[in-house]
């Protein structure tokens, strides 16, 4: 079909039909022209690169930022490693099923990681641009090679120390943040950087006491029933912005303040527990989700309840309920601006702090720096859907 | 009752196979609310007897299955199963479960797992046998039931009759002394049924002691060594298939007989 064919039967179909299209079209022309008018000709983006290191690490000492390069090289190394074991534990498994996968040739591999990550990849490409000096293409470059060399040396490592690979990322983070936090401690953490660490720690710690939640809620056992459910509906009723306010100030009331943890420690416990208590429920509905007969045939057979959870209802449940789990973690994700407000200086203070710097103060350029920002959080947010949709797909194969 | 010949046990204790016991059930009742599902069955099966249970929908059937493996709890009456009685001990649930297979109207494969994996799942986690005997046992139960080329793919990927037969070798990988079917064939096209029903014929054949409820009369006439009928949840008749399909003795067998045939 021709162009002009397509545009007849799709767009200009009857009257009606076309005047919606050319309506729609100015304004959609409206808004774009607009837009890239303020990217490229009015917006005064000089408040963003000269920042741009405050914007991804906050205040963390220019002589101390080498640590955050050496981590950034080691987790692409890891990221490489896992995988590549992944990989070919893939590869065996599929010549041992006797259905041997192609070979994908080297520069369909790289169009396929380029498709797979191009918005963090762009992103990325833009930061290198906005750069003023050469170390961050360096570094770059460097984690770039690291992550190919991990991917390498991943898929050449035998199965027999294989799992040595998988509990790399699990104690790493150990050994990692006290390396990190040495120079300012992490209490004073800000940027891009204080938001990944809230985020991915809230994440990985919410899930499984979200699940732990909704199994409670569902248990037999009227203590655990009662306050499974105490937690989560107190944890749902308050708002997020009450908890961290309260995390920081509000704890003192209730226990000594030489006890308590770091401010950091404090509100990501805050983060934690406020998205278990949702977690929870989404898990819940995805356990309703499974129907009877899938534990009563589990029963049948004389599995034990925790194996008949663990290995038939769970699996199951979980995977029905990964769009919407995936939808709190993004949710997550960016709720974490909220610890402006208990003095953090997170990407968002920092896109309202630069614009009172003494060279930029009373120009209005909040607008310059709240897009930036935005941009951060969209790139975070949509590779993490993308992720998803991922997983979803491979879980999905076969299985309906 | 009008007259008793001798083919007819009314009381449904005397036992057909080896003649040895394989399964008691005495004066057993089942209530769901104030609906009372069982109503005092009395029903001893055999060692290698085949009884096929037959009636309405909503007689019972069902649920007298269900009981025996404790996915329904008995409110009265006792039920032994190889000498183990079923109590709340979990201990005696879970012993009569590893004795004891099931197959479902539905299937209910696990649809996160091959084929493989759904039939080895128990062997390994329950009876703990190592994975590489786990999954030569499996592949010599797909062979038996015909559809070892299915082994890698997942339940999802296959026809109503293939998934049944999984099913069926699923349950027999725990090695049970007895097999419970209930309405295996109810929820297949019909052109699968006859292969399922072949599967159950071959596990006649070899000597498993089998509780069959079904709507397949043609496999009760063939296979079954007893036919037991219910209605409103009491055992109305129990005799052998030849009996049971030119002379029923009671009337509300007979009614039901002359709807379905």
């Amino acid at each position: 079909m021709t162009a002009v064919a397509w545009a007849r039967s799709n767009l200009f179909r009857n009257r009606r039909d076309a005047v919606t299209t050319i309506v729609a079209g100015l304004i959609v022309g409206w808004v774009l022209y607009r837009t890239a008018r303020f990217v490229v000709v009015t917006g005064r983006w000089e408040v963003v690169r000269t920042n741009l290191t405050l914007f991804l690490v906050g205040r963390y000492p220019n002589g101390d930022q080498w640590r955050v390069a050496v981590v950034a090289i080691g987790a692409g190394f890891v990221a490489g490693l896992v995988a590549g074991q992944v990989a070919r534990r893939r590869l065996g498994a599929a010549i041992a099923n006797g259905t041997p996968l192609p070979t994908v040739p080297f520069t369909d591999r790289v169009r396929d990681v380029v498709a797979r990550y191009w918005p963090a990849l762009t992103l990325l490409l833009l930061l290198l641009l906005l750069a003023r000096t050469a170390s961050p293409w360096l570094l770059a470059a460097a984690t770039i090679a690291a992550t190919v060399a991990g991917r390498l040396l991943g898929a050449r490592t035998p199965r027999r120390v294989g799992w040595a690979i998988f509990a790399l990322p699990a104690v790493l983070p150990l050994a990692v943040l006290p390396f990190l936090t040495d120079p300012l401690g992490w209490d004073r953490w800000g940027g891009m950087m204080l938001t990944l660490l809230l985020a991915s720690v809230s994440m990985i710690a919410c899930f499984p006491l979200g699940v732990l939640l909704a199994l409670g809620r569902r248990s037999t056992l009227p203590a655990l029933r009662a306050v499974s459910i105490g937690v989560i509906e107190f944890f749902r009723g308050i708002p997020l912005v009450v908890l961290v306010l309260m995390s920081d100030v509000a704890l003192g009331f209730f226990f000594p303040r030489d006890l308590l943890p770091g401010k950091v420690v404090r509100v990501i416990v805050a983060f934690t527990i406020f998205t278990a208590a949702y977690v929870a429920e989404i898990v819940r509905g995805g356990l309703q989700s499974v129907p009877r007969g899938q534990t009563e045939a589990a029963q049948a057979l004389g599995l034990s309840p925790v194996r008949i959870t663990g290995l038939i209802v769970l699996p199951q449940a979980l995977r029905n309920v990964i769009p919407a789990l995936v939808g709190q973690f993004i949710s997550l994700f960016k709720d974490t601006t909220l610890v402006f407000i208990i003095g953090f200086l997170d990407v968002l203070s920092v896109a309202d702090n630069v614009t009172k710097q003494p060279e930029f103060r009373g120009q209005g350029l909040i607008a310059e720096t709240l897009v930036f920002a935005a941009l951060l959080f969209w790139v975070g947010s949509y590779t993490l859907s993308r992720e998803s949709q991922r997983i979803e797909r491979k879980l999905g194969v076969g299985t309906r | 009752m009008t007259e008793h010949d001798d083919t007819v046990f009314a009381d449904a204790t005397v036992v057909a196979g080896t003649g040895e016991v394989m399964i008691e059930i005495e004066g057993v009742d089942k209530l769901f609310d104030d609906f009372q599902a069982l109503r005092d069955i009395n029903l001893r099966v055999g060692r290698q007897e085949v009884v096929v249970v037959i009636g309405p929908s909503g007689s019972g059937k069902s649920t007298l299955i269900r009981c025996i493996n404790r996915l329904e709890k008995h409110d009265r009456g006792r039920i032994v199963v190889d000498g183990v009685e079923l109590s709340d001990d979990i201990r005696a649930i879970q012993a009569i479960r590893r004795e004891t297979g099931m197959v479902f109207q539905s299937f209910n494969l696990f649809p996160h797992l091959t084929v493989l994996e759904n039939i080895t799942l128990a062997p390994r986690h329950v009876r703990k046998m190592p994975r590489r005997e786990a999954d030569a046992l499996a592949m010599e139960l797909l062979e038996r039931v015909q559809i070892p080329e299915q082994a890698l793919k997942h339940p999802g990927q296959l026809s109503g009759g293939q998934q049944q037969r999984v099913a069926i070798a699923r349950a027999l990988a725990m090695q049970p002394k007895v097999m419970l079917f209930d309405e295996p064939t109810s929820a297949l096209d019909p052109e699968m049924i006859n292969e399922v029903l072949d599967v159950m014929k071959e596990l006649a054949r070899e000597g498993m002691t089998m509780i069959v409820v079904t709507h397949e009369m043609g496999f009760a006439k063939e296979v079954a060594d007893r036919v037991v009928f219910m209605a409103d949840g009491q055992i109305v008749e129990v005799g052998t298939p030849e009996h049971f399909f030119t002379r029923p003795s009671e009337e509300r067998t007979k009614r039901f007989l002359s709807q379905i045939l």
